[in-house]
């Protein structure tokens, strides 16, 4: 079953990628959607449900920035508690997948 | 499927929010098909990448609902928190139903039960005194004024047990779409 496990893994670092991104730099979610849908080829439709439950709880929020081309762009920066919980998330992802390279490592 | 039509479908998904939060969702959509046509794709690749807009609408239809429960805690965000969830049709949410109703039926009943206590410890207090009751007036008053505060504390742990149930709800319910399983799949399949 190689897919459900694809599926799971993409579902558990959907959110961790997003935080991620916006922590480099505040984005919108055309760019946000088209760089995880080349990188981990998430569908795009995806990113809106899930922008607007982290912006529910409170990790990301938007702001409208005037475009040159065109009416006004929603960005989202991260919040400080989004910023909290990145970093919490980074830290458990990197012990996480540390100790399955190990075990992988042993295998091989 | 072109721009106008995914819109389409995905109003029709989403009627019945209030009309902000359709114009919202909406609108971040036509952003999204203008990005997506700006940079050089047709409106049927960027339908297409997108998913399905009826299944997109329940996804966030019942994010709404639930974030209303969640700033509100009223009985009707409580129902329409509900409805959400059973929009998502999921199959477990669908077999959860009957236990489900049964729960609220006797939440319900017992809720009757309280007020009903309530008022009859009113009756006692207020007549009791003026019909010769045994132990006495003082008895009648202080058997009223215990029916009435015993019906009070168990109503307000029934308030309690019922929101603790209903986020216990909202936290299930979410478990079905941060899965976000069909918008992961092969988009062939959809």
């Amino acid at each position: 079953m190689p897919e459900a496990i694809e599926i799971q893994l993409k579902k558990g670092a959907l959110e961790l990628c997003v935080l991620a991104l916006l922590s480099q730099h505040d984005s919108y979610a055309y760019e946000i959607a088209s760089r995880l849908a080349d990188a981990i080829g998430m569908g795009e439709g995806t990113i809106y449900p899930l922008m607007r439950r982290l912006q529910t709880d409170g990790l990301v929020e938007t702001y409208l920035e005037e475009s040159p081309s065109g009416p006004s762009r929603k960005y989202y920066r991260l919040t400080e508690a989004g910023k909290r919980s990145l970093s919490s998330q980074k830290a458990s992802w990197r012990s996480f997948s540390g100790a399955v390279e190990d075990i992988l490592g042993e295998t091989q | 499927m072109t721009r106008q039509a995914f819109l389409a479908r995905l109003r029709e998904g989403l009627a019945g929010l209030p009309a902000h939060v359709i114009t919202d969702i909406v609108a971040d959509y036509e952003t999204h098909f203008a990005d997506g046509v700006a940079a050089g794709r047709t409106e049927a690749e960027v339908a297409a990448a997108l998913g399905d807009p009826s299944r997109l609408a329940r996804e966030l239809r019942a994010e709404h609902g639930m974030k209303r429960w969640e700033e509100q805690r009223s009985p009707s965000a409580a129902g329409g928190a509900i409805f959400a969830l059973l929009g998502l049709g999921a199959i477990d949410i669908i077999f959860l139903l009957p236990l489900l109703m049964g729960v609220l039926g006797a939440i319900f009943g017992i809720g009757i039960a309280v007020i009903a206590v309530f008022f009859a410890g009113g009756v006692v207090f207020a007549a009791g005194p003026f019909t010769d009751p045994p132990g006495g007036p003082v008895a009648a008053l202080l058997a009223g004024i215990g029916m009435m505060s015993g019906a009070a504390s168990v109503g307000a742990l029934l308030t309690i047990v019922v929101i603790g149930l209903m986020n216990a709800l909202v936290w299930y319910g979410r478990l079905h779409y941060r899965l976000l399983k069909p918008a992961l799949e092969p988009q062939g399949a959809a």
